[in-house]
């Protein structure tokens, strides 16, 4: 018994060290996430703007949400939010799929330069891509509409970023290609860490390449894939330096996203209250929507 | 019907490293072939190129009369147990084993009549629905001969199928691969690096060093008849004991074998085979298995260090003038001391002493030069 007790009293120490230790993050956390959560949601029942600090008299209860639904604005910028997931999302997964199964086999230094290709993007600075892409996309002097023009395509230039119908396409282009190198790199790690024993296995039991593929690797990678499914919505849902730097949500409202609108209300309007209510139905469609991911896919992960 | 024929089989890897040189191997139709050698002597890498699983530097390979050198894995008809089981993660026992009919497009009630045929004989039907995380090493060995076994296939491929499995398991497992096999009644390869497997499995036997075939033979040939020194230690257990610096004497027409202090005048067989090759004097390493010693008398003598009574017989360390030898008396009769400490005298049967010559490690009675260049180069290198 007192040996039982002994070791009781040693866990318990154990236990209260390990909080000391963590106790510093725990901090941080608690000060700079659990807080500022906390009083977003609290804020958004408040008409809370600069003149009207949080006070008895300016508690608006679910007002703020209810006038988000008959805001145009903010639906509209849910609905371009909802675009940019919808194509950004299985455009960069298959993409990265498929260049990693291809650059994975290479020679070492071959798979290295191809994931430095594509890993280039992540790592420079998203003002600095957006320079050289509002550049490209330039309506007078953009190689793209150079380029256009020289095969034949079109005779007058297209002012890209300033035309409501390529607006929001030149976002989702510049999106694809800094979101891509992050699960090029995961997915090229993933196909090399597959037992090749199954491989071997199933080409014996009679399966070609592409059946190898789906039916032996895909389900191998799924917890690769999961991952990278849900970064890559998390990532395209919160975007928003690449708006503010090349389009600042126009022309006319048509790349303006949930997260934009949050910012304009926030910090051009002042209107925290109704901007952290924004901020709570954003973050409640991101969980809802991974949570269906996961509820998803995590069926095929197998370990 | 469906041999598989061997000829100058050979690999060389990238970057130079030869694993297989010039292999040769007839395997006939329904016969059981281990390939038994230390690991890195390329017994793996011939299966793999057997498999398709690795591509052929040189030679032809025949899977039922059909050069298959160039055949995708998937076109040989050839069923293969890992010894990592290798069994799909993500699928149920069931989906495991069905996974190549299902490949072929074999109709869906033919496949569950299979594969439940399959469970039944192997006693896994109870797991069928399971993953195979939550089976037992044993199971999942079951379970990856059931994937091979449903399949019907042409050739039974068996890498290293027990080596992760425990002592008693695998004696288990042994004894069922040996019914299965009844059962099963195709062509087996099967490699290990363990000679109890290969003695109590194989039809025949190919043992393999460095790459190169030293002897192909059934259990028993391989035993009694080793070919050279490398196989001479590799087969039995515990290992044969070798004397250096042994001579063979020619004296006036018969063969002695003098071993330290004792001289062994050879058995009719071995003066005859001797004869025939016109062998002279020369430095040999005579061996002898330790079951093949008797204690009590002899010309022989030697000191007991270790005495490990294993019950029916016991196993005895001793040191003679230098030499290590290790005996196995069986304990029936035994009248003599053999405690630790304790001299004995020692002795054999001259038939039961295998000749080597001293230079090249090879059997002077059973090296066939003939044979041996038909299955490989000689080993030159017997230090082992």
């Amino acid at each position: 018994m007192s040996g039982s007790g002994q070791s009781h009293a040693l866990k318990r120490r154990e236990t209260v060290t390990a909080y000391l230790f963590m106790l510093p993050a725990l901090c941080f956390f608690a000060a700079f996430v659990v807080l500022p959560m906390i009083m977003g949601i609290v804020t958004s029942l408040f008409n809370y703007t600069m003149k009207n600090p949080v006070s008895k008299e300016t508690f608006i209860g679910l007002q703020n949400y209810v006038d988000l639904f008959h805001d145009a604005t903010f639906k509209r910028s849910m609905l371009n939010t909802l675009i940019l997931v919808v194509v950004t999302v299985p455009s960069v997964t298959m993409f990265s799929l498929w260049v990693s199964s291809v650059i994975y086999k290479m020679r070492p230094g071959w798979c290295s330069f191809f994931r430095c290709v594509f890993y280039l993007p992540v790592v420079t600075g998203t003002v600095a891509v957006v320079v050289v892409w509002r550049w490209m996309f330039d309506g007078y002097s953009g190689i793209l509409n150079y380029l256009l023009k020289a095969v034949g395509i079109i005779d007058k230039n297209i002012r890209f970023l300033g035309d409501t119908r390529f607006a929001i396409w030149c976002i989702i282009t510049i999106m694809f290609t800094t979101y891509v190198g992050q699960p090029i790199v995961l997915y090229v790690a993933a196909l090399g860490n597959v037992d090749q024993s199954l491989v071997e296995a199933a080409q014996v039991d009679g399966a070609n390449k592409m059946q190898v593929f789906w039916r032996i690797k895909w389900p191998q990678i799924m917890p690769t894939t999961l991952y990278i499914v849900v970064i890559t919505t998390i990532n395209t849902f919160q975007c928003f330096s690449l708006i503010q730097l090349l389009t600042s949500g126009g022309p006319s409202g048509s790349t303006n996203t949930v997260m934009y609108y949050l910012y304009q209300n926030a910090f051009s309007l002042y209107k925290y209250g109704y901007a952290n209510s924004m901020g709570v139905i954003l973050a409640i469609v991101i969980a809802v929507l991974s949570a269906i991911q996961f509820k998803v896919m995590s069926k095929d992960v197998s370990y | 019907m469906s041999e598989v024929i061997i000829k100058g089989l050979k690999k060389v890897y990238e970057g130079g490293v030869t694993a297989v040189h010039d292999v040769n191997l007839d395997i006939a139709d329904k016969e059981f072939i281990v390939l038994v050698g230390p690991s890195g002597c390329g017994k793996s890498t011939t299966l793999r190129m057997v498999a398709g699983l690795e591509d052929i530097t040189d030679g032809e390979l025949y899977i039922d009369g059909k050069l298959c050198n160039n055949v995708e894995p998937k076109d040989r008809d050839i069923a293969m147990v890992f010894q990592s089981y290798a069994l799909y993660p993500h699928m149920t026992v069931y989906d495991n084993m069905a996974f190549a009919l299902k490949l072929k497009k074999v109709p869906k009630p033919e496949i569950d009549k299979k594969v439940r045929e399959v469970a039944e004989i192997l006693d896994i039907t109870q797991y069928l629905d399971r993953k195979p995380k939550a089976l037992s090493g044993g199971q999942r060995q079951r379970v990856a001969i059931g994937r091979a076994m449903v399949r019907d296939p042409k050739v039974f491929l068996m890498d290293e199928p027990l080596s992760n499995l425990d002592a008693k398991l695998r004696n288990q497992m042994r004894a069922e691969i040996i019914k299965l096999r009844s059962r099963i009644n195709t062509t087996f390869m099967y490699v290990t690096h363990d000679q109890t497997e290969a003695m109590t499995l194989g039809d025949r036997i190919v043992i393999m060093k460095d790459g190169f075939v030293n002897q192909i033979g059934t259990p028993g040939e391989v035993f009694d008849k080793p070919v050279n020194l490398f196989v001479a230690g590799f087969i039995g257990m515990p290992v044969m004991n070798f004397f250096d610096n042994c001579k063979l004497i020619l004296d006036d027409g018969v063969y002695y074998a003098q071993i330290r202090g004792a001289r062994f005048k050879l058995d009719e067989f071995q003066q005859k085979a001797l004869k025939q090759n016109g062998q002279q004097s020369c430095d040999i390493v005579a061996g002898i298995r330790p079951q093949h010693i008797s204690v009590g008398q002899g010309d022989l003598e030697a000191k007991i260090v270790v005495n490990e009574m294993m019950g029916s017989e016991v196993h005895l360390h001793a040191d003679s003038n230098g030499d290590e030898v290790v005996m196995v008396i069986p304990t029936v009769d035994l009248k003599t001391d053999v405690s630790m400490g304790a001299t004995v005298k020692f002795s054999t049967q001259p038939k039961l002493i295998q000749l080597f010559d001293k230079a090249s490690g090879n059997n002077l009675i059973w090296y066939d030069k003939a044979s041996a260049d038909a299955c490989a180069p000689v080993c030159k290198n017997y230090i082992f």
